[in-house]
């Protein structure tokens, strides 16, 4: 008895782990300029700032992913030997890293998946009951309801996190790494994620938690440490902090208002859809649109938003329903047509659907209206358009070194401009934006919210799919609530309140 | 002053000289390649050699410069020796056994392989079959009409004439060379300078991404099959002339090569990143190589491995360099 209490004291008075003026340098560029790094077992650390600020470096440090140039790193208390150092190393001494990308194996089971590559055999053979035991052990710790015995495809995002975090943890982890988990939840998943790390807590494991939503930091960090371009701002403990306190350190400035004024000035109709229906995805949905207007789309995953813009967009099947374009019944054939009729697709994953990666800044930007840039109808302007991609991208201010520069290279915010940069150099009237700031950085979300702002001035129609309430409060004259592929509420003027949309997207009708 | 902010956003992005070296690596070797055999070799010198060389590599490039298209959209045709027996047995089977005029027979045979074309690109586009199958498929049974058509025997007879399509002169430069240099200019301007060139590159980088930018991606898929084809078909209807016999097994051999020159030409097995000269320098690179090869006196089936080796190196580096 004395000595456990004995080693829980070293145990906490030792950081797990303790990084000493580390500096990272690729070629060209220093992504981490003499940070610090502090982080105590049973904690859980927020590491904020926005992206490319070197948080993900940060975390690849520490798991051997890349070796730093310069600084110490002691995990435990012991020196690491930073040249030898490796992820199989961190792996050993209980570091263990979730991404919010998946890396399972579709078609195992969540059983299989946990126990990949470290499976205990009897006599040479996979000892199942063995591994089901211990499953069943971590389901009872961790109290979650996930069936670990069917394929994981077809699990939810949020229980094939589990699975994730199952697969970490199995791995008896002393230091857990959580890299923008939640940008992929709905918000009652995300409640479930906290409720393990305070179980994990209890348990000395010390977490590193990365995220772009700040709230979450408030709501479930001990401590926080802020990078910005690289360099370490600061470090302390929450409870010491409010918000804007610390978007300022994360920016670097003060923010006053967060979201521009709504615009209040409408037009013109300029889209109407009637009882639109989609085997699977949505049915009987009807909204309309104004020029000048910010339409909202709430709803959880599996609600049918995507699949709705995507069948505006004609990108997906619609068995009923009709379209109006300014109060024409419109037949829209395929996304080409779309275009053709004014209507513009910011797709939700942006590096899938929305650019094209081996592209340059130039080449992404006009791919849209490159028919609209030719001598003699056939060949390629392509000083006119390298002109109009540079007008354009200068009006979205967008950061880039060259036209010619790839598209992967950019950050995520600067990415996004591009994809709406395409639509309006289209001068396309109906903006659909599927998510247009998933993963991206404050600042660049600000700047997204007032171009937002720009176009209804501009008297476009724009259809905003969210899944931040806040956001979707903060940006929309309606919002459409959808449940499981059904408009259930519509809201706006004094309605417009987290409770109410929250409500309807549970399900849970009032009117 | 926006003028010159203007200028300064458009400079040209340069990656240094370890990109300059992988873009141009191809060009590079091959200027070594030929420096080095036309100092040690005098029959390698010789201008006859040289030029023979040229007129060797053009058909097979040519073809070649087909299947470059359905690569860079991330596909691949198997079946282009099967197109290349067809369009041989059936010219010389329209013309020697029916007795159609050449211009007739051209016409047809070119409308053939149009066909087989639109149908690699309806399985693969439309059908959603994987390239690699589909066009595998066709391949057996082109191969299948072309022996029931011909019972398996070449058809010579074809008028002399006809011979100058493979072995003629345009003053001292063959007429299999200016064709090849005329088609790449042509394929050249259309890749770099028109927008439907442009969404080949799109396409092929990423399909739905294009889809949804409105390129007609359905249309632009189906076609790179088609080029490949009438391509291919040029390239067989020079091959075809130089022993004025159609023969079914014409093409049977010339897979591996076309492959090999699409890859060596710098063009991504991915899709999407790729260069019609590129195409040009592999022909050429692989051409001299062979010729090395039968000049020193090795054996076909070492010239197979030797082919074999150069292949696979190529892809080696294409898979494991990191481009972006």
């Amino acid at each position: 008895m004395n000595t456990t209490i004995a080693v829980k004291q070293v145990l906490d008075t030792t950081p797990l782990i303790r990084l000493k003026n580390c500096t990272m340098e690729f070629p060209g560029v220093k992504a981490l300029d003499n940070v610090e790094f502090t982080l105590m077992p049973g904690e859980c650390h927020g590491l904020v700032g926005e992206n490319g600020a070197g948080k993900s470096t940060l975390s690849k440090c520490i798991t051997g992913e890349h070796h730093m140039t310069q600084g110490e790193l002691y995990v435990n208390g012991k020196k690491i030997r930073i040249p030898s150092y490796s992820i199989r190393e961190s792996q050993a001494l209980g570091i263990s890293i979730v991404h919010q990308e998946f890396q399972l194996m579709s078609d195992m089971t969540g059983l299989e998946n946990v126990f990949l590559g470290r499976y205990e055999t009897k006599a040479g053979f996979i000892d199942w009951k063995a591994l089901q035991k211990k499953i069943s052990e971590l389901i009872e710790f961790l109290e979650v309801e996930v069936n670990f015995n069917i394929p994981v495809k077809y699990l939810r995002t949020a229980e094939k996190l589990i699975v994730q975090l199952a697969r970490a943890l199995i791995n008896d982890s002393k230091i857990l790494i959580l890299d923008e988990l939640t940008a992929v939840l709905q918000e009652k998943d995300i409640q479930n994620i906290f409720r393990i790390i305070n179980i994990l807590k209890k348990r000395g494991i010390g977490i590193i938690y990365i995220s772009h939503r700040l709230d979450e930091i408030f709501e479930c960090c001990d401590s926080y440490t802020v990078l910005c371009d690289g360099k370490y701002v600061n470090s302390g403990k929450v409870k010491d902090i409010n918000k804007p306190q610390l978007i300022k350190m994360i920016i670097g400035r003060e923010l006053t208002q967060v979201y521009p004024p709504v615009n209040e000035k409408f037009g013109d109709m300029l889209l109407e859809v009637k009882d639109l229906t989609a085997p699977k995805a949505f049915r009987n949905v009807s909204f309309h649109v104004r020029a000048g207007e910010v339409v909202g789309i709430a709803g959880l995953l599996g609600a049918g938003k995507t699949e709705l813009v995507h069948a505006i967009f004609s990108n997906h099947k619609l068995t009923k329903g009709k379209i109006f374009l300014k109060g024409k019944e419109v037949k829209i054939k395929n996304p080409k047509h779309a275009i053709q009729l004014g209507i513009g697709l910011v797709p939700d994953e942006r590096r899938m659907l929305g650019l094209n990666m081996q592209f340059d800044i130039k080449d992404n930007t006009t791919l849209p209206t490159m028919r609209m840039f030719r001598k003699f109808k056939i060949f390629q302007d392509k000083n006119a358009e390298a002109k109009a991609a540079y007008e354009i991208n200068k009006k979205l201010n967008l950061n880039y070194y060259s036209l010619w520069q790839k598209v992967s290279k950019l950050s995520g915010g600067n990415q996004q401009k591009i994809v709406i940069a395409k639509w309006m150099l289209k001068n396309c009237d109906i903006f659909l934006l599927d998510e247009p700031t998933r993963g991206i950085d404050i600042g660049a979300k600000f700047e997204i919210y007032s171009l937002i702002n720009e176009l209804t001035k501009q008297g476009k129609g724009i259809i905003l799919v969210s899944p931040e309430m806040e956001e979707l409060i903060g940006l929309c004259n309606r919002i459409y609530v959808m449940y499981e592929g059904v408009v259930m509420d519509v809201v706006e003027g004094e309605r417009k309140t987290q409770e109410v949309i929250i409500n309807s997207l549970l399900g849970v009708n009032e009117k | 002053m926006i003028e010159l902010d203007f200028k300064e956003k458009t400079r040209r992005y340069s990656g240094g000289l370890k990109s300059f070296l992988s873009d141009w690596m191809i060009l590079i070797l091959f200027v070594a390649l030929v420096t080095i055999c036309m100092i040690t070799m005098s029959k390698f010198r010789d201008p006859k050699n040289l030029f023979n060389i040229i007129r060797q590599a053009s058909f097979i490039a040519i073809i070649a410069m087909g299947e470059f298209f359905v690569i860079l959209t991330g596909n691949m045709d198997m079946s282009i020796s099967a197109i290349i027996g067809m369009v041989s047995i059936f010219f010389a089977g329209f013309v020697v056994t029916m007795g159609a005029p050449v211009w007739l027979a051209l016409i047809v045979v070119i409308l053939m392989s149009v066909i087989v074309g639109i149908i690699n690109g309806l399985l693969t586009i439309i059908g959603k079959m994987p390239s690699f199958i589909a066009t595998l498929v066709v391949m057996n049974i082109l191969r299948g009409f072309n022996f029931i058509y011909s019972g398996g025997l070449p058809i010579s007879g074809l008028p002399q004439g006809f011979n100058f399509f493979g072995s003629g002169y345009v003053g001292v430069v063959p007429f299999p060379v200016i064709l090849m240099f005329v088609i790449a200019i042509i394929l050249y301007v259309f890749t770099t300078q028109t927008s439907l060139g442009r969404s080949f590159f799109a396409v092929g980088g990423n399909y739905e991404a294009s889809k949804l930018s409105g390129i007609n991606v359905r249309f632009v898929g189906i076609l790179v099959f088609v080029i490949c084809a009438v391509l291919t078909a040029i390239g067989a209807l020079g091959l075809t002339s130089k022993t004025l016999a159609g023969n079914i097994s014409l093409g049977d051999e010339l897979l591996f090569d076309v492959m090999t020159i699409v890859v060596l030409g710098g063009t991504s097995l991915m899709g999407g990143r790729g260069r019609i000269f590129g195409v040009v320098i592999g022909a050429l690179f692989l051409q001299v190589i062979s010729n090395i090869m039968v000049l020193m006196g090795i054996a076909t089936p070492w010239q197979w491995v030797v082919k074999g080796v150069i292949l696979v190196t190529v892809v080696l580096i294409d898979s494991n360099t990191k481009r972006d």
